[in-house]
């Protein structure tokens, strides 16, 4: 992690703004003939005398932070000439620590993608912001909706942001009697409703794993999803390196990644889901002999009563030192005895903390589909201003946002789109990607962290404040509102470290009032003919992503499906269903009908089934159009993330499903790939330094290991990669010809009771490579330093490489991938790593780029190296499951990682002498 | 006494008549003897039928598809086809080692057996070489093709670079380039020269000027002195011997681009030999495919007798006993062997895999169909062994297809697993190398005498010249 520079902030002290710099360097793409559209220059724009920094080409880092359905993540991204080209976790933020997710790096794809909304528009009129918003300014909106505003309806995603809450309040002094409401699509309120019948208050809990010695999740995937997530990870993470293995107990639908590592799974129905957490926590209660619990029979099959039995005892055996989590889409009776679990087994105030939600009116009135829906439907809207992404694709069956956005007299939608709902808004205002805005926003805790743009916005757009602002009459840029608004979040000393120091939300005293506490009862299993469905956020997120083809061709961890989402079933509800993968089945609930594949995936609970969110795009201004099936006619506002008695009917059709591991079997060879004999010491290396006058890169001798018990198939990883790397997608036509490019897979193999295994897999750099010596003409060789080398301009593409590699990770340039990158495309690319041509092999270098880097700044210096040199994969990796660096250098963790007793080489029966080694599970899942 | 001695002279006529019937009829039939022989071979060249117009046709078009097939590889990339990873070789080098495999035929036939002194040869070996010849321009198109930037093919050959990078000579492919350079070079060197002399036949024998002076010019000059018949015989049996070599080597080092890798079914010390035979077998069935057929259409019954089909005949069934002998010890060895990967490569993949019909139809028709030629009646039967040479030269390009693709798709690390589907360019490639395969052969049978004239007339010389003296 390369120090945040220190110049780079100066700038924000001098009048002299670094955005002013960015703005002239975003004119002079205009210039160059990449964009058509008029810019209006919000800010004087002047050019630099000297330049900050060390010059052209030097690449900056700057700390700024994503929101995502209203929690901040903080990341630190990478700019080289003006252009943002990588996204990292901030090793600062709390709800980061150097990781960031796959949906945060693939974020940068959409800063350029050529399908972002250019201009504001009016009824199909092309206009500047000022004119767009005339129609919308106080005293127009006065006259249209009353004087106190009672027409006025403002739809925004969910927000913690304190300039949002600033503006807000004060557009609501302006208004007060328009009405808010924040539009959840992937989380919902039901924790808050939970906690407020078990504390009376609506609160927050915040796990911390790094102490946490057993964890229930139940409906939950605290590794891998939610805003904590790689929090989680990162504790997780520290604590199975420390301590050894956490007793990891699951219960979930669907196979998620924290599953995957489970030591004790059940795989449940949604509704088994709430009476396994009754019976769990009616087993604590009479062990603990705490009568206050009141819970009604519970019926269990046997394998959940033996899952309860184990989480029971491993959480009693544990208390204080245990955790029991439920995923932010469980119910509200889940979550209720999850919370009372936690408190029974005196795990509040140490592995789990309570605290404020920092969002905007949490808990409130604002925040409740069924109050949105009768504000929609009671037709006294006459202006509708929409912030929230997409609310006519997203909102469930039973709130319709398209007719109150035809009724209202003005409607306004600022968007990143021109998708489904600017299609029925009069108005539309292209929003700011938040790599081009000011802001500041508050992390799942509370800590407030500054936004900072690191490029001026590429297409006129504005943040959510400017619009909030201009609506009250004030037309102050994103920085001036920062400023004024949230002062501590403009400092220097906050912009550099990307975090406002003293702002944690602070940990409330709770106790159950066990008096108020109903009978807790589970829910009426559904009728049997039926299947349940779970709709969990899917690899696009809640579909703002689905534009997103990195994302959209990142392999889903657990079912390994791209550019689609499917019906996952379990083996024996498909078989009782007669249906195999790709068959069509037609989903039905009342009178809506939707059509979706079927995918089995082991491990998958019978008599449900998942169909995730954000695919079935039905509207424009999306690449994403008719891929996969939208869930929105099956849900239902009551209950959006499941819906019970789906009544399936087997089409005859099929749909053809681009998945890219075609079995999940290791075929009887998981001694020679998961589970292989300890490595024995290390062989002497066959690359020994630097031969006399060489160029003085072989003092160091790169390898890496990857840790088995803590790689969750999360593939974070895989879109770092993928972002460092330029690597290309191939669509799903390419995926479906197992052409994918990514350099890094993550095979992963799965036992009969649905217990899996994430292997990353990747140039293995074997010191004896069998891909070097059957290049015919030396496109790979191998460095001094122990790196298998690809080069490009050498390779005649004979593919006799990837013959040889027993790995098969070596990618293969089938066309010119790179031939259809539009000028903004290129924008993204890394400047440090060639764009491979048509032709050519390639596949991981260990980052080559950053580790010559490294060596050319120590050859520079004169001195060694100091500290470690990452490679992309590792610094996302939120478990810290990779580990890379020099074996010769004793500051570099890799050396004794690879000395662990359960470190071993993949196939080292073929005598490749690979330089990654994959530490073992600790206990074989299968 | 007398009994004895009459069971005794009946046994012996027994004996004389069974003689008789396993007695080899001649090579040539008396038909095809005398001065009219050349007649026969040179007449055709310039009273074709009509029939000839429509025989171009289908070849044409197919041809066409190849070259179309080959523009949108050269254009758009091997995307056009459908090799994937993990199945990065696939029907471009299956097609290439098939055609390299059937040009052993022709340089066996020609110089193996020209060294041996087996006459029955002087009747096919002309037909023989061309299909050789026209076999590897198709087999060299394939190994540029498949590359990713074919036009730095010339990076294979080594050349003093100024970028001082040479060869990777650890690797079979620059002698693959070598062996296949070589021995296109001997055969069309070893072809040209036997025919020159017959094209001097046919100078002397063409009907207008346009044609004498064309084969004028190919014919060198030939004036058919003792001399140069001396120096054309030394010349002849000099390239005899450096092509004789030739067949052993090529594709032995063919067999090299699989078995110096460590992928199951391709890491094996059995291939040279295995691939040699399989490379003999499956060019015998070409020449059987083509033999019969082109006796047939030009009455040449009495020149290629059914004796020389016969004679194919027995090498085919020696090559494919060969062949069987190769897949039994493969499959037993990779059994014995005991090691994991090999036993699933080469015993379950290939029973189970995704595969198994190529496997069986490549074992049906290597190891069954020639079966049928212990049958000295079948050897005989023309349109029997045009069947089962066709399956047998099928079969052989399943064998290259199960041996290339089959083993690629499923190798060490089963998350890698995948199966390979062609694209419409790689069956055009395979198709259209047939049609330009056909089409070169057609125009072979249309402008150059199809059978060695000069060495049949030697032979005739040689075996009359017996007749007499003995």
């Amino acid at each position: 992690m390369p120090p945040l520079n220190s110049d780079a902030v100066r700038q924000i002290a001098a009048d002299l703004s670094r955005r002013d710099f960015l703005a002239l360097l975003g004119a002079s793409m205009a210039l160059a003939g990449v964009t058509g559209c008029v810019r209006e220059p919000d800010e004087p724009v002047y050019p630099y005398v000297h330049p900050p920094d060390a010059g052209a080409g030097t690449d900056l880092h700057f700390a700024t932070a994503m929101a995502l359905d209203g929690y901040a993540t903080g990341l630190v991204v990478r700019s080289v000439g003006g252009r943002p080209i990588k996204i990292e976790g901030n090793p600062l933020h709390p709800a980061s620590h150097g990781a960031a997710g796959a949906l945060h790096q693939a974020s940068l794809l959409g800063l350029y993608d050529p399908a972002r909304a250019r201009a504001a528009t009016t009824n199909g009129r092309t206009l500047n912001w000022s004119a767009a918003l005339r129609s919308f300014s106080l005293p127009a909106l006065r006259q249209l909706a009353g004087q106190r505003g009672a027409g006025v309806c403002l739809v925004l995603d969910p927000t913690a942001s304190p300039v949002t809450a600033f503006l807000l309040a004060r557009l609501r002094t302006a208004l007060p009697d328009a009405t808010v409401h924040f539009h959840h699509t992937i989380e919902s309120a039901t924790v808050l409703d939970a906690t407020r019948m078990a504390f009376g208050q609506p609160l927050l809990p915040l796990v911390d794993l790094s102490n946490a010695a057993t964890i229930v999740a139940i409906g939950a995937d605290p590794l891998a999803s939610g805003p904590w997530h790689l929090r989680h990870a990162r504790d997780f993470g520290a604590r199975q390196r420390s301590i050894g293995r956490v007793q990891l107990h699951v219960a979930e639908t669907s196979p998620s990644p924290t599953g995957s590592l489970a030591s004790n799974r059940l795989a449940a129905a949604p509704s088994v889901l709430s009476s396994v957490a009754l019976a769990l926590l009616d087993r604590v209660a009479r062990q603990q002999g705490v009568a206050a619990v009141r819970v009604a029979p519970v019926t269990l099959t046997s394998m959940a009563a033996a899952w309860v039995d184990a989480a029971a005892a491993d959480l009693l055996a544990h208390r204080r030192a245990s955790v029991v989590v439920a995923g932010d889409q469980a119910p509200q009776d889940v979550h209720l005895a999850v919370t009372l679990l936690n408190a029974l087994l005196d795990n509040a105030g140490h592995t789990v903390r309570y605290v404020p939600s920092p969002l905007l009116d949490a808990g409130d009135r604002s925040h409740r589909a069924d109050v949105l829906a009768e504000r929609l439907g009671d037709g006294g809207t006459s202006a509708l201003i929409i912030t929230a992404s997409n609310p006519v694709y997203t909102a469930p069956f039973d709130l319709p946002f398209a007719a109150p956005c035809q009724r209202a007299t003005q409607s306004l939608y600022l968007g990143d789109y021109h998708d489904e709902t600017a299609a029925v808004t009069q108005t539309f205002l292209p929003h700011a990607h938040y790599l081009e805005s000011w802001g500041a926003e508050r992390a799942y805790n509370g800590v407030i962290s500054p936004v900072q743009p690191l490029i001026a916005p590429m297409w006129s757009g504005h943040t959510v404040d400017e619009l909030l602002a201009a609506l009250s009459g004030d037309a102050r840029s994103g920085l001036a509102l920062l400023k004024a608004c949230c002062p501590a979040a403009a400092t220097a000393d906050a912009l550099r470290r990307g975090i406002v120091d003293s702002t944690e939300a602070p940990s409330h005293a709770t106790t159950i009032r066990w008096s108020a506490l109903p009978v807790l009862a589970p829910p009426a299993l559904p009728r049997s003919h039926t299947i349940e469905v779970a709709f969990p956020a899917g690899g696009v997120h809640d579909g703002r992503f689905s534009g997103n083809a990195w994302l959209q061709e990142l392999p889903d961890p657990t079912t390994k499906l791209t550019w689609d989402n499917a019906l996952l079933l379990g083996s024996g509800t498909a078989a009782r269903l007669g249906v195999s993968n790709g068959d069509v089945l037609e989903l039905r609930v009342d009178r809506a009908t939707i059509t979706a594949p079927a995918l089995i995936v082991p491990g998958h609970a019978e008599d449900s089934g998942s169909l995730s969110l954000g695919y079935g795009r039905r509207g424009p201004g999306t690449r994403a159009r008719l891929i996969g099936a939208s869930t929105a006619p099956l849900r239902r506002a009551a209950s959006p993330f499941t819906t019970e008695s789906v009544q399936c009917v087997v089409t005859g059709q099929q749909h053809t499903l681009a998945v890219t591991q075609q079995h999940w079997s290791i075929a009887g060879r998981a001694s020679e790939l998961i589970a292989g004999a300890p490595a024995k010491a290390l062989p002497a290396p066959l690359y020994h330094g630097t031969p006399p006058g060489h160029d003085g890169f072989g003092a160091d001798q790169w390898a890496m290991t990857i840790d088995l018990d803590l790689c969750t198939g999360c593939s974070a990883c895989v879109v770092a990669c993928q972002a460092e790397n330029n690597i290309p997608v191939v669509g799903k036509t390419g995926v479906l010809h197992s052409r994918e490019m990514h350099w890094m897979r993550i095979a992963r193999y799965t036992g009969d009771n649905g217990n899996a295994i994430s292997q990353p897999m990747l140039c293995q750099h074997c010191e004896d490579a069998p891909c070097e010596y059957v290049c015919p003409v030396n496109a790979t060789v191998h460095s001094d330093d122990g790196l298998n080398e690809m080069v490009y301009n050498r390779c005649v593409g004979t593919r006799f490489c990837s013959n040889n590699c027993p790995y098969k990770v070596r990618r293969f340039n089938w066309v010119n991938y790179h031939e259809e990158m539009t000028p903004v495309d290129e924008l993204l690319n890394n400047p440090d790593v060639t764009v491979r041509a048509r032709g050519v092999m390639e596949k991981c270098t260990f980052c080559v780029q950053r580790l010559r880097t490294a060596q050319e700044r120590s050859a520079l210096a004169g001195a060694p190296r100091t500290g470690p040199v990452v490679t992309a994969c590792q610094q996302s990796c939120p478990t810290g499951a990779i580990i890379f660096g020099s074996l010769t250098n004793p500051d570099d963790a890799v050396a004794a990682s690879a000395a662990d007793p359960r470190a071993f080489r993949a196939l080292d029966s073929l005598g490749t002498r690979p330089r990654v080694h994959y530490l073992t599970r600790r206990k074989d899942p299968a | 006494m007398t009994a004895l001695a009459d069971v005794l002279s009946q046994r012996a006529s027994e004996r004389a008549q069974a003689r008789a019937q396993l007695a080899e009829p001649p090579l040539i039939l008396p038909g095809a003897r005398g001065a009219d022989l050349a007649l026969r071979i040179i007449t055709p060249l310039w009273t074709a039928r009509r029939a000839w117009r429509f025989l171009f046709i289908v070849p044409l078009l197919l041809t066409g598809l190849f070259v179309v097939a080959m523009g949108v590889t050269l254009v758009q990339g091997i995307g056009a086809w459908g090799n994937n990873i993990p199945v990065a070789w696939a029907f471009g080098i299956t097609n290439f080692v098939w055609w390299i495999g059937i040009g052993h035929a022709g340089t066996f036939i020609s110089a193996f057996l020209l060294l041996l002194n087996q006459e029955w040869r002087n009747s096919i070996n002309r037909l023989a070489e061309a299909m050789t010849l026209f076999a590897l321009v198709n087999a060299g198109v394939f190994p540029i093709l498949h590359l990713g930037r074919p036009w730095l093919a010339y990076w294979l050959i080594p050349y003093p670079a100024t970028t001082g990078v040479w060869p990777n000579f650890l690797s079979s492919l620059p002698w693959d380039v070598a062996a296949i350079t070589t021995y296109f070079t001997v055969s069309l060197l070893f072809w040209y020269t036997g025919l020159v002399p017959d094209l001097a036949t046919a100078r002397d024998a063409a009907p207008t000027r346009l044609r004498r002076q064309i084969y004028g010019i190919f014919a060198l000059g030939w004036r058919g002195s003792g001399d140069a018949w001396r120096q054309h015989r030394i010349m002849y049996a000099l390239l005899a011997g450096l092509a004789t070599p030739l067949v052993i080597s090529v594709h032995s080092i063919v067999s090299l681009d699989f078995s110096i890798t460590q992928l199951p079914g391709w890491h094996s010390t059995i291939f040279p030999p295995f691939f040699v035979a399989g490379a003999i077998y499956s060019g015998f069935a070409m020449v059987l495919m083509l033999l019969i057929p082109v006796r047939r259409f030009f009455g040449w019954e009495d020149i290629i007798t059914e004796r020389h089909l016969d004679l194919c005949a027995r090498l085919l069934l020696t090559t494919g006993l060969m062949v069987a002998y190769s897949y039994l010890c493969e499959t037993f060895l990779a059994w014995y062997g005991g090691d994991p990967f090999e036993r699933y490569a080469l015993i379950t993949n290939r029973a189970v895999g995704p595969y198994r019909w190529v496997v069986a139809a490549m074992m049906g028709c290597n190891l069954l169909v020639p079966q049928l030629l212990w049958w000295r009646r079948l050897r005989r039967s023309p349109l029997t062994l045009f069947i089962a040479a066709t399956l047998i030269w099928a079969g052989m390009w399943c064998e290259r297809f199960t041996i290339i693709v089959a083993s690629l798709s499923r190798d060490f690390v089963p998350a890698n697993w995948q199966t390979f589907h062609p694209s419409w360019v790689d069956i055009s490639l395979l198709t259209g190398s047939i049609g330009l395969f056909a089409l070169l052969f057609l125009a072979f049978l249309r402008w150059v005498p199809a059978v060695s004239i000069s060495e049949m007339q030697a032979q005739q010389a040689r075996s009359s010249g017996d007749a007499r003296h003995g």
